[in-house]
Protein backbone atom coordinates (compact mmCIF):
# COMPACT_ATOMS: atom_id res chain seq x y z
CA UNK A 1 0.00 0.00 0.00
CA UNK A 2 3.01 2.65 1.07
CA UNK A 3 5.31 2.94 3.62
CA UNK A 4 3.30 2.92 6.85
CA UNK A 5 2.61 -0.82 5.58
CA UNK A 6 2.06 -2.46 8.66
CA UNK A 7 4.00 -5.66 10.20
CA UNK A 8 3.15 -8.43 12.34
CA UNK A 9 3.89 -8.17 15.65
CA UNK A 10 6.55 -10.41 17.19
CA UNK A 11 4.61 -12.21 19.46
CA UNK A 12 1.24 -12.81 17.02
CA UNK A 13 1.31 -15.80 14.53
CA UNK A 14 -0.12 -14.85 11.19
CA UNK A 15 -2.24 -17.25 9.46
CA UNK A 16 -1.33 -17.72 6.37
CA UNK A 17 -2.25 -14.61 4.05
CA UNK A 18 -5.37 -15.15 2.83
CA UNK A 19 -7.14 -16.40 -0.81
CA UNK A 20 -5.03 -15.17 -3.90
CA UNK A 21 -6.48 -15.75 -7.33
CA UNK A 22 -7.47 -13.87 -10.12
CA UNK A 23 -9.58 -10.79 -9.27
CA UNK A 24 -12.45 -10.53 -11.34
CA UNK A 25 -13.67 -7.09 -9.69
CA UNK A 26 -12.03 -4.25 -7.60
CA UNK A 27 -13.60 -0.97 -6.18
CA UNK A 28 -12.40 0.80 -3.03
CA UNK A 29 -13.71 2.69 -0.49
CA UNK A 30 -13.37 5.67 1.52
CA UNK A 31 -13.80 5.38 5.80
CA UNK A 32 -13.24 8.53 7.92
CA UNK A 33 -12.77 7.55 11.28
CA UNK A 34 -15.67 9.56 13.78
CA UNK A 35 -18.09 9.71 10.82
CA UNK A 36 -20.93 7.80 12.51
CA UNK A 37 -23.57 9.70 10.59
CA UNK A 38 -21.83 7.37 7.03
CA UNK A 39 -21.49 4.43 9.42
CA UNK A 40 -22.39 1.37 7.79
CA UNK A 41 -22.82 2.94 4.03
CA UNK A 42 -19.65 1.40 2.97
CA UNK A 43 -20.77 -2.14 4.14
CA UNK A 44 -24.42 -1.64 2.58
CA UNK A 45 -22.91 -0.33 -0.72
CA UNK A 46 -20.73 -3.79 -0.72
CA UNK A 47 -24.28 -5.73 0.03
CA UNK A 48 -25.85 -4.23 -3.09
CA UNK A 49 -22.89 -5.25 -5.22
CA UNK A 50 -22.51 -8.40 -4.38
CA UNK A 51 -26.59 -9.10 -4.93
CA UNK A 52 -26.39 -7.76 -8.42
CA UNK A 53 -23.50 -9.77 -8.73
CA UNK A 54 -25.59 -13.31 -8.09
CA UNK A 55 -23.91 -13.75 -4.82
CA UNK A 56 -24.92 -16.58 -2.87
CA UNK A 57 -27.39 -15.21 0.52
CA UNK A 58 -25.44 -16.53 2.84
CA UNK A 59 -22.36 -15.69 1.69
CA UNK A 60 -23.79 -12.14 1.30
CA UNK A 61 -25.00 -12.51 5.09
CA UNK A 62 -21.58 -13.43 6.32
CA UNK A 63 -19.45 -10.84 4.62
CA UNK A 64 -21.69 -8.20 5.71
CA UNK A 65 -21.45 -8.80 9.47
CA UNK A 66 -17.61 -8.80 9.05
CA UNK A 67 -17.66 -5.29 6.87
CA UNK A 68 -19.91 -3.74 9.03
CA UNK A 69 -17.95 -4.32 12.28
CA UNK A 70 -14.51 -3.73 10.35
CA UNK A 71 -16.05 -0.27 9.14
CA UNK A 72 -17.41 0.20 12.55
CA UNK A 73 -14.11 -0.09 13.97
CA UNK A 74 -12.39 2.06 11.83
CA UNK A 75 -14.71 4.63 12.21
CA UNK A 76 -14.36 4.12 16.18
CA UNK A 77 -11.26 3.89 16.61
CA UNK A 78 -9.31 4.67 13.74
CA UNK A 79 -7.84 8.36 11.63
CA UNK A 80 -9.27 6.81 8.23
CA UNK A 81 -9.01 3.63 6.33
CA UNK A 82 -9.18 2.12 2.53
CA UNK A 83 -11.27 -0.38 2.45
CA UNK A 84 -10.65 -2.49 -1.23
CA UNK A 85 -13.00 -5.25 -2.31
CA UNK A 86 -11.88 -7.90 -4.44
CA UNK A 87 -14.19 -10.34 -6.13
CA UNK A 88 -12.10 -13.68 -6.82
CA UNK A 89 -13.42 -16.28 -8.52
CA UNK A 90 -15.36 -18.37 -5.71
CA UNK A 91 -14.62 -15.71 -2.76
CA UNK A 92 -14.64 -12.48 -2.37
CA UNK A 93 -11.70 -10.69 -0.11
CA UNK A 94 -11.85 -7.59 1.91
CA UNK A 95 -8.92 -5.92 3.29
CA UNK A 96 -9.27 -2.77 5.40
CA UNK A 97 -5.64 -0.68 5.77
CA UNK A 98 -6.23 2.11 8.24
CA UNK A 99 -4.21 4.97 9.65
CA UNK A 100 -4.55 5.23 12.94
CA UNK A 101 -3.41 4.16 17.10
CA UNK A 102 -3.10 0.23 15.87
CA UNK A 103 -4.04 -2.49 18.38
CA UNK A 104 -1.29 -3.05 20.97
CA UNK A 105 -2.23 -6.28 21.67
CA UNK A 106 -4.00 -8.47 19.13
CA UNK A 107 -4.06 -11.64 20.79
CA UNK A 108 -6.03 -9.68 23.81
CA UNK A 109 -8.20 -7.86 21.07
CA UNK A 110 -9.45 -11.38 19.45
CA UNK A 111 -10.49 -12.51 22.71
CA UNK A 112 -14.74 -11.70 22.83
CA UNK A 113 -15.76 -9.51 25.69
CA UNK A 114 -12.28 -7.30 25.59
CA UNK A 115 -12.65 -3.49 24.12
CA UNK A 116 -11.11 -0.21 24.76
CA UNK A 117 -14.37 1.58 23.77
CA UNK A 118 -15.64 4.25 25.46
CA UNK A 119 -18.76 5.11 27.03
CA UNK A 120 -20.08 6.87 24.44
CA UNK A 121 -19.75 4.31 22.15
CA UNK A 122 -21.07 2.32 24.62
CA UNK A 123 -23.97 3.90 24.58
CA UNK A 124 -24.62 3.60 20.57
CA UNK A 125 -24.51 -0.32 21.04
CA UNK A 126 -20.64 -0.55 20.30
CA UNK A 127 -18.22 -2.05 22.32
CA UNK A 128 -19.19 -5.42 23.93
CA UNK A 129 -15.76 -6.45 22.39
CA UNK A 130 -16.91 -9.15 19.70
CA UNK A 131 -16.17 -6.65 16.65
CA UNK A 132 -12.68 -8.83 15.69
CA UNK A 133 -14.35 -12.04 17.41
CA UNK A 134 -17.44 -11.46 14.79
CA UNK A 135 -14.88 -10.73 11.85
CA UNK A 136 -13.27 -13.93 12.34
CA UNK A 137 -16.25 -16.00 12.78
CA UNK A 138 -18.24 -14.63 9.70
CA UNK A 139 -15.39 -15.08 7.13
CA UNK A 140 -13.45 -18.22 6.40
CA UNK A 141 -10.34 -16.72 5.81
CA UNK A 142 -9.06 -14.20 8.27
CA UNK A 143 -5.62 -12.21 8.70
CA UNK A 144 -4.66 -9.30 10.90
CA UNK A 145 -1.22 -6.83 11.81
CA UNK A 146 -1.01 -4.00 13.45
CA UNK A 147 1.71 -1.36 14.48
CA UNK A 148 0.98 1.11 17.37
CA UNK A 149 0.40 4.50 16.40
CA UNK A 150 0.97 3.65 12.46
CA UNK A 151 -2.32 1.53 11.83
CA UNK A 152 -3.86 -2.09 11.18
CA UNK A 153 -4.42 -3.92 8.24
CA UNK A 154 -7.39 -6.61 8.01
CA UNK A 155 -7.90 -9.02 5.63
CA UNK A 156 -10.61 -11.42 5.40
CA UNK A 157 -12.03 -13.80 2.80
CA UNK A 158 -15.54 -15.28 2.67
CA UNK A 159 -16.01 -18.17 0.35
CA UNK A 160 -19.13 -18.26 -1.82
CA UNK A 161 -19.80 -21.98 -1.23
CA UNK A 162 -17.64 -21.42 2.04
CA UNK A 163 -17.92 -24.10 5.01
CA UNK A 164 -17.28 -20.87 7.44
CA UNK A 165 -14.97 -23.26 9.70
CA UNK A 166 -14.62 -20.44 12.10
CA UNK A 167 -18.56 -20.57 12.56
CA UNK A 168 -20.28 -22.04 16.08
CA UNK B 1 -40.83 -16.82 -9.05
CA UNK B 2 -44.77 -15.71 -9.79
CA UNK B 3 -47.61 -17.40 -8.61
CA UNK B 4 -50.88 -15.41 -9.01
CA UNK B 5 -51.58 -12.01 -10.62
CA UNK B 6 -50.88 -8.95 -8.50
CA UNK B 7 -53.43 -6.72 -6.87
CA UNK B 8 -52.92 -3.63 -8.42
CA UNK B 9 -53.61 -3.52 -13.00
CA UNK B 10 -53.57 -0.74 -15.04
CA UNK B 11 -56.41 0.60 -17.29
CA UNK B 12 -55.03 0.93 -20.77
CA UNK B 13 -58.08 3.28 -21.40
CA UNK B 14 -57.28 5.42 -19.01
CA UNK B 15 -53.72 5.62 -18.22
CA UNK B 16 -52.01 8.47 -20.53
CA UNK B 17 -48.47 7.24 -19.93
CA UNK B 18 -47.18 9.91 -17.63
CA UNK B 19 -44.50 8.92 -15.01
CA UNK B 20 -46.20 9.59 -11.63
CA UNK B 21 -46.58 5.69 -10.69
CA UNK B 22 -43.18 5.05 -11.72
CA UNK B 23 -41.73 7.16 -9.95
CA UNK B 24 -43.69 6.64 -6.83
CA UNK B 25 -42.95 2.87 -6.79
CA UNK B 26 -40.71 2.11 -3.98
CA UNK B 27 -39.42 -0.98 -5.76
CA UNK B 28 -39.10 0.47 -9.25
CA UNK B 29 -41.33 -2.24 -10.58
CA UNK B 30 -43.00 0.37 -13.08
CA UNK B 31 -42.06 1.39 -16.82
CA UNK B 32 -43.70 3.46 -19.23
CA UNK B 33 -43.60 2.60 -22.62
CA UNK B 34 -45.47 2.88 -25.32
CA UNK B 35 -47.68 5.79 -23.05
CA UNK B 36 -48.56 2.49 -21.02
CA UNK B 37 -47.60 1.77 -17.43
CA UNK B 38 -46.71 -1.83 -17.14
CA UNK B 39 -45.92 -3.40 -13.88
CA UNK B 40 -42.67 -5.65 -13.30
CA UNK B 41 -44.82 -9.02 -11.63
CA UNK B 42 -41.56 -9.73 -10.20
CA UNK B 43 -40.84 -6.17 -8.32
CA UNK B 44 -43.94 -5.30 -7.26
CA UNK B 45 -45.31 -5.95 -3.19
CA UNK B 46 -48.86 -4.80 -3.98
CA UNK B 47 -48.55 -1.21 -1.73
CA UNK B 48 -50.47 0.46 -4.18
CA UNK B 49 -48.40 3.55 -4.01
CA UNK B 50 -49.06 3.61 -7.39
CA UNK B 51 -53.08 3.75 -7.44
CA UNK B 52 -52.30 6.88 -4.70
CA UNK B 53 -49.85 8.76 -7.09
CA UNK B 54 -52.44 8.08 -10.15
CA UNK B 55 -54.49 11.18 -11.25
CA UNK B 56 -55.91 9.64 -13.71
CA UNK B 57 -57.83 6.77 -12.05
CA UNK B 58 -55.68 4.28 -14.18
CA UNK B 59 -54.60 1.58 -11.74
CA UNK B 60 -57.19 -0.10 -10.12
CA UNK B 61 -57.22 -2.70 -7.55
CA UNK B 62 -58.32 -6.55 -8.28
CA UNK B 63 -61.32 -6.74 -6.12
CA UNK B 64 -63.57 -9.78 -5.79
CA UNK B 65 -67.22 -9.21 -7.81
CA UNK B 66 -70.57 -9.81 -6.37
CA UNK B 67 -70.97 -12.40 -8.77
CA UNK B 68 -68.07 -14.28 -6.50
CA UNK B 69 -70.18 -14.50 -3.91
CA UNK B 70 -72.88 -16.96 -5.59
CA UNK B 71 -69.77 -19.29 -5.95
CA UNK B 72 -70.97 -20.20 -2.21
CA UNK B 73 -73.47 -21.76 -0.15
CA UNK B 74 -72.63 -19.10 2.77
CA UNK B 75 -70.83 -15.67 2.63
CA UNK B 76 -69.45 -14.07 5.57
CA UNK B 77 -68.20 -10.89 5.66
CA UNK B 78 -64.88 -10.05 7.79
CA UNK B 79 -64.35 -6.30 8.08
CA UNK B 80 -61.25 -4.73 8.18
CA UNK B 81 -61.79 -2.50 11.24
CA UNK B 82 -60.89 0.31 9.13
CA UNK B 83 -64.30 -0.24 7.98
CA UNK B 84 -65.68 0.90 11.29
CA UNK B 85 -63.60 4.08 10.50
CA UNK B 86 -65.31 5.75 7.67
CA UNK B 87 -68.05 6.98 9.31
CA UNK B 88 -68.72 9.43 12.24
CA UNK B 89 -70.00 9.33 15.78
CA UNK B 90 -73.34 8.21 15.16
CA UNK B 91 -72.63 4.94 13.48
CA UNK B 92 -70.74 2.43 15.72
CA UNK B 93 -69.58 -0.82 14.57
CA UNK B 94 -73.20 -2.58 15.63
CA UNK B 95 -74.49 -0.75 12.61
CA UNK B 96 -71.90 -1.00 9.92
CA UNK B 97 -72.40 -4.88 10.77
CA UNK B 98 -75.81 -4.56 10.23
CA UNK B 99 -75.67 -2.99 7.14
CA UNK B 100 -72.87 -5.30 5.67
CA UNK B 101 -74.98 -7.69 5.84
CA UNK B 102 -77.89 -5.89 3.36
CA UNK B 103 -75.58 -6.29 0.95
CA UNK B 104 -75.71 -9.62 0.72
CA UNK B 105 -73.80 -11.10 2.91
CA UNK B 106 -75.43 -14.03 5.28
CA UNK B 107 -73.14 -13.24 8.37
CA UNK B 108 -70.60 -10.57 9.34
CA UNK B 109 -67.62 -11.48 11.44
CA UNK B 110 -65.48 -8.86 13.63
CA UNK B 111 -61.47 -9.10 14.21
CA UNK B 112 -60.93 -6.75 16.73
CA UNK B 113 -60.74 -9.35 19.67
CA UNK B 114 -58.47 -11.44 17.75
CA UNK B 115 -56.33 -8.31 17.42
CA UNK B 116 -56.06 -8.07 20.86
CA UNK B 117 -55.41 -12.07 20.93
CA UNK B 118 -52.54 -11.99 18.35
CA UNK B 119 -51.13 -8.66 20.55
CA UNK B 120 -50.90 -11.57 23.69
CA UNK B 121 -49.93 -14.16 21.90
CA UNK B 122 -46.88 -11.38 20.32
CA UNK B 123 -46.13 -10.73 23.92
CA UNK B 124 -45.70 -14.53 24.83
CA UNK B 125 -43.66 -15.32 21.81
CA UNK B 126 -41.05 -12.15 22.80
CA UNK B 127 -40.45 -13.34 26.55
CA UNK B 128 -39.74 -16.65 24.57
CA UNK B 129 -37.74 -15.41 21.62
CA UNK B 130 -34.08 -15.72 21.21
CA UNK B 131 -33.68 -13.57 18.52
CA UNK B 132 -32.62 -12.17 15.88
CA UNK B 133 -33.78 -8.53 17.39
CA UNK B 134 -35.71 -6.69 16.76
CA UNK B 135 -38.64 -8.83 15.81
CA UNK B 136 -40.57 -7.54 13.25
CA UNK B 137 -44.36 -7.84 12.78
CA UNK B 138 -46.06 -9.45 10.38
CA UNK B 139 -49.37 -7.54 9.93
CA UNK B 140 -48.55 -5.06 7.02
CA UNK B 141 -48.57 -7.62 3.73
CA UNK B 142 -46.72 -5.07 1.93
CA UNK B 143 -43.71 -5.52 4.15
CA UNK B 144 -43.22 -8.98 4.32
CA UNK B 145 -43.15 -8.61 0.69
CA UNK B 146 -40.35 -5.78 0.96
CA UNK B 147 -38.40 -7.85 3.67
CA UNK B 148 -38.67 -10.56 0.88
CA UNK B 149 -37.48 -8.84 -2.26
CA UNK B 150 -35.53 -6.19 -0.42
CA UNK B 151 -34.15 -7.36 2.80
CA UNK B 152 -33.82 -11.20 2.82
CA UNK B 153 -31.81 -11.14 5.85
CA UNK B 154 -34.50 -9.99 8.27
CA UNK B 155 -36.57 -12.85 7.43
CA UNK B 156 -35.91 -14.36 10.38
CA UNK B 157 -37.00 -11.27 12.46
CA UNK B 158 -40.18 -12.25 11.42
CA UNK B 159 -42.96 -12.94 14.10
CA UNK B 160 -43.88 -16.31 13.31
CA UNK B 161 -47.49 -15.92 13.98
CA UNK B 162 -50.57 -15.56 11.34
CA UNK B 163 -52.54 -12.25 11.17
CA UNK B 164 -55.56 -11.76 13.18
CA UNK B 165 -57.72 -11.63 9.60
CA UNK B 166 -56.36 -15.10 9.04
CA UNK B 167 -56.80 -16.46 12.10
CA UNK B 168 -60.10 -15.37 12.43
CA UNK B 169 -61.04 -16.82 9.21
CA UNK B 170 -59.72 -20.07 9.88
CA UNK B 171 -61.88 -19.94 13.57
CA UNK B 172 -64.96 -18.97 11.91
CA UNK B 173 -64.92 -21.48 8.90
CA UNK B 174 -64.07 -24.24 11.22
CA UNK B 175 -67.06 -23.53 13.78
CA UNK B 176 -69.55 -22.48 10.73
CA UNK B 177 -68.89 -26.03 9.17
CA UNK B 178 -69.41 -27.75 12.33
CA UNK B 179 -72.47 -25.28 13.19
CA UNK B 180 -74.28 -25.28 9.43
CA UNK B 181 -73.49 -28.78 8.61
CA UNK B 182 -71.54 -27.14 5.98
CA UNK B 183 -68.36 -28.55 3.89
CA UNK B 184 -65.59 -26.16 4.51
CA UNK B 185 -65.16 -25.04 0.68
CA UNK B 186 -69.09 -23.85 0.70
CA UNK B 187 -68.39 -20.80 2.95
CA UNK B 188 -67.20 -18.27 1.05
CA UNK B 189 -65.14 -15.42 3.68
CA UNK B 190 -64.38 -12.03 1.93
CA UNK B 191 -62.51 -9.26 3.60
CA UNK B 192 -63.29 -5.60 3.46
CA UNK B 193 -59.76 -4.62 2.88
CA UNK B 194 -58.99 -0.85 3.09
CA UNK B 195 -55.78 -1.62 1.06
CA UNK B 196 -54.38 -3.84 -1.80
CA UNK B 197 -51.89 -5.76 -0.32
CA UNK B 198 -54.04 -7.54 1.46
CA UNK B 199 -55.63 -8.23 -1.83
CA UNK B 200 -52.58 -10.09 -3.07
CA UNK B 201 -52.08 -11.45 0.15
CA UNK B 202 -55.09 -13.45 -0.07
CA UNK B 203 -54.30 -14.72 -3.33
CA UNK B 204 -50.98 -15.53 -2.79
CA UNK B 205 -50.80 -15.63 1.18
CA UNK B 206 -47.00 -15.88 2.46
CA UNK B 207 -46.91 -18.46 5.85
CA UNK B 208 -50.07 -20.21 4.25
CA UNK B 209 -50.28 -22.72 1.93
CA UNK B 210 -53.49 -21.16 1.23
CA UNK B 211 -55.72 -18.21 2.55
CA UNK B 212 -58.66 -18.48 4.95
CA UNK B 213 -60.16 -16.22 3.17
CA UNK B 214 -61.89 -16.19 -0.66
CA UNK B 215 -61.94 -13.01 -1.48
CA UNK B 216 -61.64 -9.11 -0.66
CA UNK B 217 -63.71 -5.92 -1.55
CA UNK B 218 -62.26 -2.88 -1.19
CA UNK B 219 -64.40 -0.08 0.91
CA UNK B 220 -64.08 2.19 -1.26
CA UNK B 221 -66.91 -0.58 -3.32
CA UNK B 222 -69.11 -1.14 -0.52
CA UNK B 223 -68.52 2.54 1.35
CA UNK B 224 -71.55 3.81 -0.73
CA UNK B 225 -74.25 1.08 -0.63
CA UNK B 226 -73.26 0.68 2.76
CA UNK B 227 -74.00 4.16 3.70
CA UNK B 228 -77.36 3.87 2.15
CA UNK B 229 -77.89 0.69 3.90
CA UNK B 230 -76.86 1.89 7.32
CA UNK B 231 -79.37 5.08 6.24
CA UNK B 232 -82.16 3.06 5.37
CA UNK B 233 -81.77 0.79 8.08
CA UNK B 234 -81.45 2.00 11.79
CA UNK B 235 -80.75 -1.96 12.89
CA UNK B 236 -77.90 -3.13 15.06
CA UNK B 237 -76.28 -6.36 15.13
CA UNK B 238 -74.30 -7.28 18.63
CA UNK B 239 -70.86 -5.84 19.27
CA UNK B 240 -70.56 -8.41 22.05
CA UNK B 241 -68.03 -9.75 20.42
CA UNK B 242 -65.56 -6.13 19.89
CA UNK B 243 -62.93 -5.85 21.71
CA UNK B 244 -62.11 -1.87 22.01
CA UNK B 245 -58.28 -2.73 22.77
CA UNK B 246 -58.46 -4.72 19.40
CA UNK B 247 -59.72 -1.47 17.73
CA UNK B 248 -56.58 0.33 17.86
CA UNK B 249 -55.17 -2.20 15.27
CA UNK B 250 -56.57 -0.31 12.51
CA UNK B 251 -54.07 2.30 12.74
CA UNK B 252 -50.11 2.95 13.48
CA UNK B 253 -49.44 2.26 17.16
CA UNK B 254 -52.50 0.31 17.95
CA UNK B 255 -51.00 -3.36 17.89
CA UNK B 256 -48.20 -2.06 20.43
CA UNK B 257 -50.50 0.08 22.61
CA UNK B 258 -52.36 -3.32 23.41
CA UNK B 259 -48.87 -5.45 24.46
CA UNK B 260 -47.11 -5.53 27.61
CA UNK B 261 -43.79 -5.03 26.13
CA UNK B 262 -42.82 -1.66 25.71
CA UNK B 263 -39.70 -1.86 24.36
CA UNK B 264 -41.14 -1.34 20.88
CA UNK B 265 -41.40 1.39 18.02
CA UNK B 266 -44.06 1.87 15.65
CA UNK B 267 -42.82 2.53 11.83
CA UNK B 268 -44.77 4.60 9.84
CA UNK B 269 -44.55 4.66 6.06
CA UNK B 270 -42.62 3.48 2.91
CA UNK B 271 -39.64 5.76 3.50
CA UNK B 272 -39.14 4.86 7.26
CA UNK B 273 -39.50 1.13 6.72
CA UNK B 274 -36.38 1.64 4.28
CA UNK B 275 -34.39 3.83 6.08
CA UNK B 276 -35.15 1.28 9.48
CA UNK B 277 -34.93 -1.71 7.46
CA UNK B 278 -31.75 -0.70 6.23
CA UNK B 279 -30.11 0.25 9.77
CA UNK B 280 -31.46 -2.59 11.04
CA UNK B 281 -29.95 -4.84 8.28
CA UNK B 282 -26.49 -2.91 9.12
CA UNK B 283 -26.47 -3.40 12.45
CA UNK B 284 -27.07 -0.09 13.34
CA UNK B 285 -30.22 -0.44 15.13
CA UNK B 286 -30.41 -2.32 17.94
CA UNK B 287 -31.89 -2.90 21.38
CA UNK B 288 -35.22 -3.33 20.88
CA UNK B 289 -37.68 -6.25 21.01
CA UNK B 290 -40.71 -5.55 18.20
CA UNK B 291 -41.62 -3.33 15.32
CA UNK B 292 -44.73 -2.76 14.18
CA UNK B 293 -44.32 -1.29 10.68
CA UNK B 294 -46.67 0.15 8.01
CA UNK B 295 -46.39 0.56 4.80
CA UNK B 296 -49.59 3.42 4.91
CA UNK B 297 -48.30 6.11 6.54
CA UNK B 298 -51.04 6.14 9.54
CA UNK B 299 -51.67 2.11 9.28
CA UNK B 300 -54.55 0.45 7.89
CA UNK B 301 -56.65 3.72 8.09
CA UNK B 302 -54.57 5.31 5.67
CA UNK B 303 -55.11 2.55 2.79
CA UNK B 304 -55.51 3.81 -0.93
CA UNK B 305 -58.89 1.74 -0.80
CA UNK B 306 -60.23 3.92 1.68
CA UNK B 307 -62.71 7.16 1.82
CA UNK B 308 -62.43 9.20 5.55
CA UNK B 309 -58.60 9.36 4.81
CA UNK B 310 -56.47 8.77 7.62
CA UNK B 311 -56.74 11.76 10.11
CA UNK B 312 -60.59 11.16 10.21
CA UNK B 313 -60.74 7.62 10.69
CA UNK B 314 -57.65 7.93 13.47
CA UNK B 315 -59.83 10.31 15.14
CA UNK B 316 -62.88 8.24 14.57
CA UNK B 317 -60.90 4.92 15.79
CA UNK B 318 -59.61 6.88 19.26
CA UNK B 319 -62.98 7.80 19.93
CA UNK B 320 -64.73 4.43 19.23
CA UNK B 321 -62.64 2.64 21.13
CA UNK B 322 -63.25 5.33 23.89
CA UNK B 323 -66.83 5.17 23.85
CA UNK B 324 -66.57 1.11 24.28
CA UNK B 325 -64.59 1.65 27.37
CA UNK B 326 -61.29 1.05 26.09
CA UNK B 327 -60.87 -2.17 27.85
CA UNK B 328 -59.63 -5.98 26.36
CA UNK B 329 -62.00 -8.79 26.12
CA UNK B 330 -59.63 -11.53 25.89
CA UNK B 331 -58.65 -14.26 28.78
CA UNK B 332 -54.85 -14.60 28.67
CA UNK B 333 -55.24 -18.17 30.04
CA UNK B 334 -57.37 -18.58 26.65
CA UNK B 335 -54.81 -17.17 24.93
CA UNK B 336 -52.38 -19.28 26.10
CA UNK B 337 -53.96 -22.69 25.59
CA UNK B 338 -54.19 -21.97 21.77
CA UNK B 339 -50.47 -20.85 22.02
CA UNK B 340 -50.31 -24.25 23.11
CA UNK B 341 -52.40 -25.67 20.26
CA UNK B 342 -50.27 -23.37 17.93
CA UNK B 343 -53.38 -22.22 16.62
CA UNK B 344 -51.33 -18.82 16.14
CA UNK B 345 -48.17 -20.74 14.19
CA UNK B 346 -47.68 -19.32 10.73
CA UNK B 347 -48.02 -22.66 8.65
CA UNK B 348 -45.56 -22.11 6.24
CA UNK B 349 -41.78 -20.92 5.68
CA UNK B 350 -41.62 -17.18 4.46
CA UNK B 351 -38.55 -17.16 1.75
CA UNK B 352 -36.36 -14.48 -0.05
CA UNK B 353 -37.66 -13.87 -3.22
CA UNK B 354 -34.43 -13.37 -4.83
CA UNK B 355 -34.53 -10.58 -7.47
CA UNK B 356 -32.73 -11.22 -10.60
CA UNK B 357 -29.26 -10.34 -10.57
CA UNK B 358 -27.43 -8.99 -13.74
CA UNK B 359 -26.57 -12.45 -14.49
CA UNK B 360 -26.41 -16.15 -13.18
CA UNK B 361 -22.50 -16.45 -14.28
CA UNK B 362 -20.22 -14.43 -12.24
CA UNK B 363 -17.96 -13.05 -15.24
CA UNK B 364 -20.87 -12.27 -16.74
CA UNK B 365 -22.26 -10.03 -13.89
CA UNK B 366 -19.57 -8.23 -13.43
CA UNK B 367 -18.86 -7.70 -17.40
CA UNK B 368 -22.70 -6.10 -17.18
CA UNK B 369 -21.87 -3.97 -13.67
CA UNK B 370 -18.99 -2.80 -15.65
CA UNK B 371 -21.14 -1.98 -18.53
CA UNK B 372 -23.91 -0.09 -15.95
CA UNK B 373 -21.70 1.84 -14.47
CA UNK B 374 -20.21 3.12 -17.74
CA UNK B 375 -24.04 3.69 -19.03
CA UNK B 376 -24.55 5.80 -15.90
CA UNK B 377 -21.31 8.04 -16.67
CA UNK B 378 -23.14 9.30 -19.36
CA UNK B 379 -26.84 9.25 -18.27
CA UNK B 380 -27.69 13.19 -17.18
CA UNK B 381 -28.13 11.95 -13.47
CA UNK B 382 -31.64 14.23 -13.62
CA UNK B 383 -33.98 11.14 -12.91
CA UNK B 384 -36.70 12.92 -14.86
CA UNK B 385 -37.99 9.27 -15.72
CA UNK B 386 -39.18 10.59 -18.96
CA UNK B 387 -37.61 7.46 -20.57
CA UNK B 388 -39.96 5.05 -19.10
CA UNK B 389 -37.41 4.18 -16.24
CA UNK B 390 -37.84 5.76 -12.98
CA UNK B 391 -34.47 7.01 -12.79
CA UNK B 392 -31.22 6.91 -14.80
CA UNK B 393 -29.86 3.96 -12.58
CA UNK B 394 -32.75 1.66 -13.39
CA UNK B 395 -32.77 3.05 -17.23
CA UNK B 396 -28.63 1.60 -17.23
CA UNK B 397 -29.63 -1.41 -15.41
CA UNK B 398 -32.42 -2.05 -17.69
CA UNK B 399 -30.23 -1.20 -21.14
CA UNK B 400 -27.68 -3.76 -19.98
CA UNK B 401 -30.38 -6.40 -19.61
CA UNK B 402 -31.60 -5.59 -23.01
CA UNK B 403 -34.90 -4.31 -21.91
CA UNK B 404 -34.27 -0.45 -22.79
CA UNK B 405 -31.97 1.44 -25.15
CA UNK B 406 -30.17 4.59 -24.76
CA UNK B 407 -31.68 6.52 -27.17
CA UNK B 408 -34.95 5.90 -25.09
CA UNK B 409 -33.12 8.84 -22.81
CA UNK B 410 -34.47 12.04 -24.06
CA UNK B 411 -31.33 13.80 -22.92
CA UNK B 412 -29.14 11.73 -25.29
CA UNK B 413 -31.36 12.00 -28.13
CA UNK B 414 -31.25 15.83 -27.88
CA UNK B 415 -27.52 15.39 -27.74
CA UNK B 416 -27.48 13.51 -30.74
CA UNK B 417 -30.01 15.70 -32.52
CA UNK B 418 -27.47 19.15 -32.04
CA UNK B 419 -24.99 16.93 -32.92
CA UNK B 420 -22.76 16.94 -30.38
CA UNK B 421 -20.50 13.53 -30.20
CA UNK B 422 -21.25 13.02 -26.60
CA UNK B 423 -21.27 9.12 -26.91
CA UNK B 424 -19.71 6.65 -28.68
CA UNK B 425 -22.79 4.38 -27.92
CA UNK B 426 -24.79 5.48 -31.55
CA UNK B 427 -23.89 9.16 -30.78
CA UNK B 428 -22.38 9.93 -33.53
CA UNK B 429 -24.35 8.81 -36.41
CA UNK B 430 -27.04 11.56 -36.43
Amino acid sequence: MNADEPTTPRDEPLEPHPAEGEVLYKETFRIIGNDFEHGGEAAARVKAILKQLAFPTDAIRRLSIANFEAEMNVIMYADDAEMELAVLPDAVRVTFADHGQGIPDIAWAMQEGNSTATPEMRARGFGAGLGLPNIKRNSDEFSISSIVSVGTTLCYVVYVNGSNRGAQ
Amino acid sequence: MIDRPHAVATDPGKCIGCVACSQACPTKAIRVRNDLAAIDDELCIDCGTCIEACAYDAIRPRTSSPADLRKFKYTVAVPSLTLYAQFGDDVLPGRVLHGLRQLGFDETYDISWMCEMVASATDAFLSESKGPWPKISVTCPAVVRLIQIRYPDLIPNLVPIETPRELAAKLRRRRLAAERGLDPSEIGMFFITPCTAIIHSIESPEGLEASYLDGAFAITDVYGQLLKAIKHDPGSDSTEMISPRGLRWAMAGGEISSMRNANTITVRGLRDVVYVFDRIESGTFQGLDFIEAYICPGGCVGGQLTVAGRYLAQRNIRQLARRMGDQGAVKEEKVRSLLRDHFFDIESEIRARQVRPLARDLRQAIALKREKDALLEHLPRKDCAACGAPDCETLADDIVRGNAKLADCVFVRLEELEGKPALQQGGDDA
